[in-house]
């Protein structure tokens, strides 16, 4: 274990118990949130982040597919053969841009929560940070209803869900919530489901600035507050976002 | 390994004319001095040298077949699904803009499987016949059966390929540093007395960018029931079904002990990078639980 850590977590912070060698950056994810230590380097290698990063450039374009990979490969001065080496392909991509944008809200949030009108208290910056998370979307967001489908195929689906279970930790953990009780895991349940059922509505969503994803995220959340908290709405949730879903994967070819 | 002791036959035709003749011992590495002239598998028969030729392509053949059975013995006869799926995840002859030129070497490649694979996911998958394949082997004997299974290829398969007796731990150096896309070894670099060697080869050859690609045996220690059953199995009924099929205990045998002293997947990954790869994710992919798994390592730009 990574002992000399020092950790005053509000919630466990889980590492592994891999000699650091090597391949640390393999290792160390974290699965929640430590206050104090800095975050470990990524679940990426360095070629692998090279990679990675140059297709992504792509995306907008190729989709979160082989063919952006091998893109990226060449413009980072590898070979076609290059990306087979990663374990998940076109879903590494995928993987990528949840990640990448998870670890920018950080620095977003700093500007967010400064100047005149910024947020004040949980609540706000809550719907802040997820507003902004879904806009960093944007460039991709003709791709996602793709990305989605691959994301929910057995194989990646574990993944998917860990990924999304990580932004909500972040995103309630940079607004400042820190209180540890039952409630933890139901507020982390619940923005999972609004952030995600967010994006579906996004995926469809024509207007302009996305106003009307705006309205989507707001109300969903002011309905979590006005039911009455967080329990109430999750059986909601899972209706509506389950069936949203269903319908976008049936439309990709999912046989469900 | 002292494989050398006791090399029996892997195939039956040959045992019943001279039982001790050193011929192939499946999946034994060290038969490294295969001279065809030497051979007495005909015993004090005299025949023409065309006929002989044909007889020792016919033994080869059914060491080859011998191997084919080992395999379906202990990957409980999905090890043509697991080489489908090595090939299909690194795709060969995929290429922007499509049909840029490509070089693979496949290391313990004697029998084909992986190479002739690699070429139908090149030629007929990815419409890029621009491939320079290289099958090697330490073995004269298992380069034949690959030279003879490859005659049943497409003739613009055929051309592609170059046949090359070498010991994976010390290439040739007419394998250029440098010069490779893939790199590919099956069922293989378990038999090699140096594996740090050959992984150092792998990398010396290979263009930065370049991928590593090992399918093996493995261990599938994350599940103990199925490794209890699986270690019972390979361990007790293998040897025996060895020597009730083929006639060849101690090969079986062989061939359980080898794979029990291959490192684990973390211990193995952790020598691909040593060696100087970077891998991606975990390094490593595991197939029916463990049974076997793919490594790949790729080599890095600098
Ligand atoms: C089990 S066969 C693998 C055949 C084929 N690649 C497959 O997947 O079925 C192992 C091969 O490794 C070869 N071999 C063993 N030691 C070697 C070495 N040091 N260098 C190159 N080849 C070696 C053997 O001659 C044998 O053909």
């Amino acid at each position: 274990m990574a002992t000399a850590l020092p950790t005053r977590t509000a919630t466990r912070c889980f590492r592994t118990t891999r000699p650091r060698t090597c391949n640390q950056h393999i290792h160390s994810r974290r699965a929640f949130h430590s206050y104090d230590h800095p975050p470990p380097p990524g679940p990426f290698g360095a070629t692998e982040t090279l990679i990675l990063s140059a297709a992504y450039k792509h995306v907008p374009e190729h989709g979160f597919t082989h063919r952006a990979l091998s893109l990226g490969a060449c413009d980072a001065g590898l070979l076609d053969i290059s990306p087979s080496a990663l374990p998940d392909g076109a879903f590494s991509l995928i993987r990528y841009h949840l990640y990448t944008q998870r670890l920018a809200l950080a620095a977003k949030s700093s500007h967010i929560f400064q100047g005149e009108d910024a947020p004040v208290g949980v609540g706000a910056k809550v719907t802040a940070l997820t507003w902004e998370r879904l806009m960093a979307n944007r460039e991709v967001i003709h791709q996602w209803q793709e990305a989605l489908a691959v994301m929910a195929q057995p194989s990646h689906a574990p993944a998917s869900l860990k990924e999304l279970a990580m932004l909500s930790d972040e995103i309630w953990y940079l607004a400042g919530d820190t209180a540890v009780d039952p409630s933890w895991y139901t507020k982390r349940a619940t923005l999972s489901m609004i952030y995600s059922s967010s994006e579906l509505f996004m995926t469809n969503d024509h207007s302009p600035d996305y106003v009307e994803t705006n309205k989507f995220l707001k109300r969903r959340l002011g309905e979590v507050q006005s039911v009455g908290g967080a329990l109430g709405a999750i059986g909601q949730w899972v209706g509506f976002t389950a069936s949203a879903g269903i319908n976008v994967l049936r439309s990709k070819g999912a046989r469900i | 390994m002292n494989a050398r002791s006791g090399l029996r036959l892997g195939a039956r035709a040959l045992r019943a004319s001279t039982p001790r003749a050193p011929v192939a011992r499946p999946f034994s590495t060290t038969i490294p001095q295969y001279d065809q002239g030497k051979h007495t598998h005909f015993g004090y028969e005299t025949i023409p040298e065309a006929e002989k030729q044909g007889r020792v392509a016919g033994v080869f053949t059914n060491v080859a077949e011998s191997y084919d059975k080992m395999n379906d013995l202990m990957s409980l006869g999905v090890h043509r699904l697991w080489k489908d799926y090595f090939v299909s995840t690194l795709n060969p002859g995929a290429t922007t803009p499509l049909g840029q030129p490509q070089k693979i070497l496949d290391v313990a490649g004697g029998t084909g499987d992986i190479a002739f694979r690699m070429l139908h996911n090149a030629h007929v998958l990815n419409g890029n016949p621009n491939i320079e394949l290289t099958i090697s082997d330490i073995n004269p004997a298992m380069l034949e059966v690959g030279r003879q299974r490859s005659l049943a290829l497409p003739a613009e398969q055929q051309s592609c390929i170059s046949f090359l007796e070498a010991n994976a731990e010390t290439l040739p150096s007419s394998i250029q540093d440098n010069s490779l896309d893939l790199y590919t070894v099956a069922f293989g670099i378990r038999n090699f007395t140096n594996m740090r060697a050959a992984l150092k080869e792998a990398h010396r050859v290979l263009k930065p960018g370049g991928i590593f690609a090992c399918l093996e045996f493995s261990k599938v220690d994350r599940f103990p029931l199925f490794n209890a059953v699986y270690k019972q199995w390979s361990f007790s009924a293998i040897p025996l079904i060895g020597q009730l099929v083929a006639g060849d205990r101690d090969s079986y045998q062989y061939l359980v002990e080898s794979i029990e002293r291959f490192p684990t997947q973390v211990e193995f990954r952790d020598m691909i990078v040593e060696a100087g790869f970077d891998v991606a994710g975990e390094g490593y992919e595991n197939l029916t639980g463990g049974i076997a798994a793919i490594h790949r390592g790729i080599k890095p730009l600098r």
